[in-house]
């Protein structure tokens, strides 16, 4: 979970509470991403939309890629409730970026829970979670010596 | 383990922009300054001293204060057409910020600027010496400039959970001199070595730890995007090894 200030202008820092219907993050591919959370820390505020996103981006040196996998916006006030709020999601995962520690480039999927206020601010919220099992990359050592060629 | 000298920590408006001396510069004062200059100025400076991060920077505050800006980077010459797109596309009054004007060959500059006049548009460019416009500004990079940056990405990275990852990585004084010694200043290519050294030092892949991410969240003028503020998650990020 992390907690994101959205201003600096008197208000409390919300917090979003996420949990992942699987143990220790880890999805398949084509597997099921399902996620439940709970709003915390915004009493007094109404809220006015949350947005909800699975999405990979891309993480290293030079450029950065991202991609939206699911969306969802919720500004129906009748399920907005004004002080606190709730909710839960859930989409089929893609077979494909799998997630990568590399060296020069890292690609990481995670969930984003993203709250509007009314008055204008807003807060983002990020979870981060692992698609398939790829192992990492190394930084580069000596190679072994059968390797090396004259 | 997130490396805090990625790209996404350091892309031009991500770090505060700072003067020579490493001290963070004064935006809504500079801003005064371009009202006072008339109808365009740029930023001047080599690669990597800083442009970049201070013409986003500007436009930010822009956006604050309700104006319009639209930015646009270019790269060579196929950019003069989605340039003029966007010069279009920016309405009377607003700013058309342009990021390595010197790509422009002059006649595109001098039709551009013709026509951002004609449109009632500021101009505002970044270029690697001064092209016929005043200059709003010099960037210089330089050591301790280096060293501030360094310390304000280690620091949100402490304050987000990775005080012991950055404990051993043990970027130091003389990691920083050496980069900025083996680039010529060049403040990104710097910070692109330091990457990598922080990813030899055994704090990249495969050893876990916080996941520093870089949301960008915003104080909501507009309800737009204005700043980046990067966290670390306090989740492991698990990767089989």
């Amino acid at each position: 979970m992390i907690g994101v200030p959205a201003g600096e202008r008197g208000q409390g820092v919300p917090r979003v509470e996420m949990q992942f219907d699987l143990p220790h993050r880890q999805h398949e591919p084509r597997g099921e991403l399902g996620v439940r959370y709970r709003i915390e820390g915004c009493e007094g505020e109404t809220i006015r939309a949350v947005e909800h996103s699975v999405l990979w981006y891309t993480e290293g040196k030079g450029e950065e890629d991202l991609g939206v996998h699911f969306f969802q916006r919720i500004a129906d006030r009748g399920l907005l409730p004004p002080t606190a709020t709730s909710g839960a999601f859930s989409t089929p995962l893609p077979q494909s970026p799998l997630s990568y520690e590399g060296v020069i480039v890292k690609v990481r999927w995670c969930v984003r829970v993203r709250i509007f206020f009314e008055g204008g601010r807003d807060f983002v919220s990020e979870h981060v979670f692992t698609l398939g099992r790829i192992p990492p990359g190394r930084p580069p050592g000596p190679q072994p010596a059968a390797e090396v060629r004259r | 383990m997130t490396n805090p000298f990625a790209t996404r920590f350091t892309r031009p408006g991500v770090l505060a922009s700072r003067d020579a001396g490493g001290e963070p510069v004064d935006v809504d004062g500079m801003l005064r300054r371009f009202d006072g200059l008339g109808g365009a100025a740029v930023i001047v400076g080599p690669h990597g001293s800083g442009k970049s991060t201070l013409l986003a920077h500007l436009a930010a505050a822009i956006e604050r204060r309700g104006g319009p800006v639209a930015r646009h980077r270019v790269r060579g010459w196929r950019d003069v057409p989605p340039l003029w797109g966007t010069l279009w596309r920016t309405p009377p009054g607003g700013v058309l910020c342009v990021d390595s004007w010197e790509c422009l060959r002059p006649p595109a500059r001098v039709l551009v600027r013709l026509a951002a006049r004609l449109r009632g548009c500021r101009l505002l460019v970044t270029a690697h010496q001064p092209v016929g416009v005043p200059v709003l500004a010099r960037c210089r990079p330089s050591l301790p400039l280096l060293h501030a940056l360094v310390a304000e990405l280690l620091g949100r990275a402490e304050a987000c959970g990775g005080a012991e990852a950055v404990e051993r990585a043990a970027i130091g004084p003389a990691d920083i001199a050496a980069a900025f010694r083996n680039h010529g200043g060049d403040l990104r290519e710097s910070l692109y070595e330091l990457y990598d050294r922080f990813e030899a030092s055994g704090q990249g892949p495969g050893v876990g730890g916080p996941v520093l991410t870089g949301m960008t969240i915003v104080p909501a003028a507009g309800g737009k995007f204005t700043n980046t503020t990067p966290v670390f998650l306090p989740q492991a990020h698990q990767t089989a090894s």
